[in-house]
């Protein structure tokens, strides 16, 4: 393509606390619409703000975990519109002085090689409810339905500068951005669930070009792959648009998932017309450079170093160190596992193994399963005692994710006990050994191979619950005599 | 439409009040006449004064992070259109 | 017992040593309220068999020993303050049935201390206002003069002697403006001291919770129990770690007042000479006067007007006819808004609304929002340069006697009768509102504006300063 790709990500992520973030009701997701609300929440009159430590606390580590400069004097702003799920008729929000600011991260760029992405700011805001538009809801469909539970949670705001030059780069970026907010521990960035939310403004340029073109904004992307879908969908409606001479028109668009297209929505209001002015009901925060110098010395450890550090401290591939590390859960699961079980390389092979490709068909986190890391130690100790085979933990593996019934639990019900009883082989073994005169002659004659077809006849006797090592064993004794 | 009056228009959007065109002509008349009693706050030359923005000297005002039972039934009774749970608005078309 | 003639203390202790009970206290005052009420539409609402549950309660207590501060002292509330168990009018029409879930702080820390809440008092049009003129039920007739607006109508409960203490909101200068006209005392408090929780503010920024009360000694009665941090109101936590007071006692210490010079030029001699004698009566008894310089009281008001408007723009914005208030039966959601909304708010709320909207909409906000802004600093700046050169200040109240009900006055003259109390809310600064003198039997009052914290003192003077009471108005029988 001739045009230069111009790309800036604005994304929203729900803060991991227990309250929203101006009054104490709880920050979870509900099964019932409007249980989670108070006056505050609400906007009644004389309800006032309060606003949440452990939220500031959390805003705070996510702009040095961004590298950004923190702002040691801030206040919140309100945002005043209407829209049914803004009870206040205002958001309140970081508008003249976000938390964080000149923040970066790193992604590989299309080349491969490391790109630094800028992040104009970070800021704190409080979330909106939700509107729920049921097909002929409501009183006989005249109604639009209006859920609170959600308004009032806690978000940041983090936004790129544009420097995102392809759908993949953006994509790249928001992985980056997803491992660094679960690994500081702040967001768990669940797109689907909306704990982590993206809009993107886009627009083409000739390379070489100082000046920006005109850019659209897009909307209502639900994962990764609709964000690199509809920028895709857009960069090539503008570069036609382009190529025909015609202008670009500033627009909001919204991805629509089921036709892979985007729709134009209806004009949005300019950010001056948000009429924004400080909220005199709260009161300023103040941080001090110490203050912030802490929330950086208790960064938790990302995802590199950590990879890093599986290497070193635990002798595992860099491979494996990778893939284990590439979403905190997975790797706090990895390191359960290990306290438990203190063998890595035999761990990393089945978490990366038969566990992950589990979690990938339920669509799971790691946290979420329901193997857990004591059930994963309990199933490879009993490997080691033989008291099953390798094959059949996997079995056994499998029942547990169904049933969530323990492993050895498993074992006992399905009769999956490895026959490591002598006697009881050796008449298996014998029978084996009458049945295949000719694979008897031809491991005599020297085909080692022979030996193996042998072993998987007893195996498929005993239903693979024979202990391997045992029967192989026997068949070398038997047949050397 | 002169500046006050086109701002007034806009206004009156923005901030979602019926008002009638003989309540609209009179707030013309009104913001006009107000803006002129603002002009002696206006000629004030405050240099490169720093605006005051909170009427408190408090600072970092925090809470701690512990849930309360919250969705009492109460604050539902106060919603002239409230049922099955949510608050009912004209229908929204996306 | 008559509460006219008794002090707050007085009356405790007559319910804590048994000379009358609570029950009969709080119920001879609700006979009270429903009679005065008809004439001078005082109430909004009038506390009924639940405050008279609650004095039974607190004649209990006394019984099982306990000794509750307030016992049984009855207190009218201004119905921008939720209270649960009346309603909470908010000063709008649509709202005359509307049970708030919230209870201010203030009222639940009176009624901690045995108060019990005998009705809601009348306010402007969404508590915009500082004559009730705007009131969508009509406005409060001054005990004074029947052809008068009382300025606010905790004022007139006070003044009227139906009860003790009225618990009101200050913002512009209305708690002032109505103890000013009625002849009584009115505390509007320094930022930060009492909770606003609970509150309907139109504009957080100056809006406080005040007290009035017949004298000086009376708000001193209370004033601890309805002060210091409340973690509802972040401005409160300035009193964390809790008051720093500034006390200063009259007549054993040297104390300085000042008097603005240029401040009293604004009135008519009739007025203006009042104040010349009650700073004479001053000199007399022992206080040192000053003639200080306090500039920019016009610009103030002014900035003040901008900022409160603007402030009420988005206050008010929350009124959207989902959540709260009467609702209305709309095809779509913009005709909603505008329905609601505009039955929600009436004349004088729309207008500042959209007002402050304009003011903050882009192009104006620079001009009109910032500018204010910026005067709000050096309004405050001029008032601690005041303090340097003495102790306290007085200042007018009112610029003119109160607004007749009859005679249409526009809207930009009432907000100018702000001209005295809208900068002393500018600097944040405690004031008290005192009688100062009569003008053709109209109660006149003056303020006495401290540094922060000094309400304590202010109350002190105020005990002593002027013609100490001014009596009943001649309505109030």
């Amino acid at each position: 393509m001739k045009y230069e790709v111009v790309i800036g990500l604005e994304v929203h992520v729900e803060l991991l606390t227990e309250c929203k973030l101006f009054c104490s009701c709880p920050n979870r997701f509900a099964s019932e619409p409007n249980v989670n609300t108070c006056p505050v929440c609400l906007g009644f009159p004389g309800a006032m703000p309060q606003m949440s430590r452990e939220a500031l606390q959390q805003a705070l580590t996510a702009s040095v975990a961004l590298n950004c400069e923190v702002a040691l004097y801030s206040y919140f702003d309100r945002k005043n519109y209407f829209y049914p799920d803004m009870p206040k008729g205002y958001q309140i929000s970081q508008y003249y002085i976000p938390l964080g600011s000149k923040g970066f991260l790193e992604i590989e760029d299309n080349h491969g090689s490391l790109k630094k992405v800028g992040i104009g700011r970070v800021h704190m805001e409080e979330d909106a409810g939700k509107l729920v538009h049921e097909a002929g809801g409501g009183t006989a469909g005249r109604s639009s339905m209006v859920d609170y539970n959600r308004a009032g949670v806690p978000l940041i705001e983090i936004v790129t500068e544009p420097d995102l030059r392809s759908s993949e780069e953006a994509r790249r970026y928001l992985e980056k951005l997803k491992s660094i907010m679960q690994y500081a521990g702040v967001s768990d960035c669940k797109m689907e669930e909306g704990s982590l939310r993206c809009d993107a403004n886009v627009s083409l340029r000739m390379p070489g070009d100082q000046a920006f073109g005109v850019k659209t904004e897009l909307k209502n992307m639900n994962s990764f792959r609709a964000v690199e879908k509809s920028l895709d969908h857009e960069i090539k409606r503008q570069a036609e648009i382009l190529d025909s001479g015609e202008k670009v028109a500033t627009q909001t668009l919204r991805w629509n998932e089921d036709k892979q297209e985007t729709i134009v929505m209806r004009g949005k209001l300019e950010a001056d017309g948000y009429r924004c002015f400080a909220d005199s009901e709260l009161a300023p925060i103040e941080l001090t450079a110490e203050e912030v110098e802490q929330a950086l010395q208790k960064l938790p450890e990302m995802a590199e170093e950590r990879a890093q550090r599986f290497v070193e401290e635990y002798g595992l591939p860099e491979y494996d160190a990778g893939v284990l590390t590439a979403s905190r859960c997975m790797a706090d699961y990895f390191e359960s596992c290990l306290n438990l079980y203190n063998k890595p390389k035999e761990v990393s092979n089945w978490v990366m193994g038969a566990f992950s490709a589990h979690l990938k068909n339920a669509g799971l986190e790691a946290d979420q399963a329901f193997f857990s890391p004591e059930d994963m130690a309990e199933l490879l100790k009993m490997i080691d005692e033989q008291v099953i085979s390798g094959k059949i933990a996997k079995k056994v593996l499998d029942k547990v994710f169904e049933s969530g019934k323990k492993p050895r639990q498993v074992v006992e019900e399905e009769g999956l006990l490895q026959i490591s009883d002598q006697s009881e082989l050796e008449a298996i073994v014998d029978q084996v050994i009458a049945e295949n005169p000719d694979t008897v002659e031809s491991y005599r004659g020297g085909k080692s191979k022979a030996l193996g077809h042998m072993v998987g006849q007893v195996m498929k006797a005993t239903r693979g619950k024979a202990n391997p090592q045992l029967v192989n064993e026997l068949l070398v004794k038997k047949i050397d005599g | 439409m002169d500046h006050i009056a086109d701002g007034l228009e806009k206004a009156i959007k923005a901030i979602k009040i019926g008002v009638s065109s003989t309540e609209q002509e009179q707030l013309h008349r009104e913001l006009d006449q107000f803006l002129d009693w603002l002009e002696p706050m206006l000629e004030v030359d405050p240099g490169d004064l720093e605006g005051l923005l909170f009427s408190h000297d408090a600072v970092n005002v925090l809470r701690e992070d512990s849930p309360r039972k919250s969705g009492l039934a109460e604050l539902q009774e106060a919603a002239p259109n409230f049922a099955g749970g949510f608050y009912l608005v004209p229908k929204i078309m996306e | 017992m008559e509460l006219r003639k008794t002090t707050v203390y007085q009356a405790v202790e007559a319910v804590l040593e048994g000379e009358v009970t609570a029950h009969q206290v709080i119920g001879k005052t609700i006979k009270n309220c429903s009679v005065l009420n008809e004439g001078l539409n005082i109430f909004t609402s009038i506390a009924g068999i639940d405050a008279l549950e609650q004095a039974e309660a607190i004649d209990r207590k006394i019984q099982n020993g306990e000794k509750p501060p307030l016992a049984g002292i009855p207190v009218a509330v201004k119905d921008d303050l939720c209270y649960g168990v009346l309603p909470t009018s908010l000063g709008s029409a649509a709202f005359n049935e509307f049970m708030s879930p919230v209870t201010a702080t203030v009222v639940e820390r009176l009624m901690d201390a045995g108060a019990v809440v005998i009705g809601k008092t009348n306010l402007d049009d969404m508590g915009q206002g500082s004559t009730t003129l705007s009131s969508p039920t009509g406005p409060t007739v001054n005990p004074w003069q029947a052809e008068r607006a009382a300025g606010s109508a905790g004022a007139a409960a006070v003044a009227t002697g139906i009860c003790m203490l009225a618990v009101e909101s200050d913002s512009g200068g209305a708690l002032r403006q109505g103890a000013s006209h009625c002849g009584v005392v009115g505390l509007r408090p320094t930022t930060g001291r009492i909770s606003r929780y609970g509150l309907n503010a139109h504009c957080s920024s100056f809006a406080r919770v005040g007290v009035t009360a017949f004298s000086s000694e009376n708000i001193s009665g209370i004033l601890d129990l309805v002060s210091g941090f409340d973690e509802r109101d972040a401005a409160t936590a300035v009193c964390r770690g809790g008051i720093s007071e500034i006390i200063k006692n009259p007549g054993s210490e040297d104390m300085t007042i000042g008097y603005p010079v240029t401040a009293f030029d604004h009135l008519e001699p009739d007025l203006r000479e009042i104040f010349e004698q009650v700073r004479d009566q001053l000199g007399s008894r022992g206080y040192r006067t000053k003639e200080i310089d306090l500039g920019l009281l016009r610009e103030g008001l002014q900035a003040y007007y901008v900022l409160a408007l603007a402030e009420a723009s988005s206050n008010h914005a929350r009124f959207d006819g989902i959540r709260f208030g009467k609702g209305r039966e709309t095809d779509s959601l913009e005709e909603m808004y505008r329905q609601s909304r505009s039955e929600i708010l009436g004349k004088e709320a729309r207008r500042r609304s959209i007002f402050g909207t304009f003011l903050l909409s882009k192009g104006n906000y620079d001009r009109y929002y910032r500018q204010a802004l910026k005067i709000w600093k050096l309004v405050r700046q001029h008032f601690e340069a005041a303090f340097n050169e003495c102790d306290l200040l007085m200042l007018p109240v009112a610029k003119n006697l109160p607004r007749p009900l009859k005679e249409e006055s526009s809207y930009l003259d009432q907000w100018s009768d702000d001209l005295f109390c809208a900068p002393v809310s500018l600097s944040g600064m405690p004031s008290l509102c005192v009688p100062a003198g009569q003008i053709d039997q109209f109660p006149i009052g003056m303020q006495l504006v401290g540094p922060p914290f000094s309400e304590k003192t202010l109350l002190a003077v105020g005990s002593t300063s002027g013609p100490r009471d001014m009596g009943e108005g001649p309505l109030s029988q």
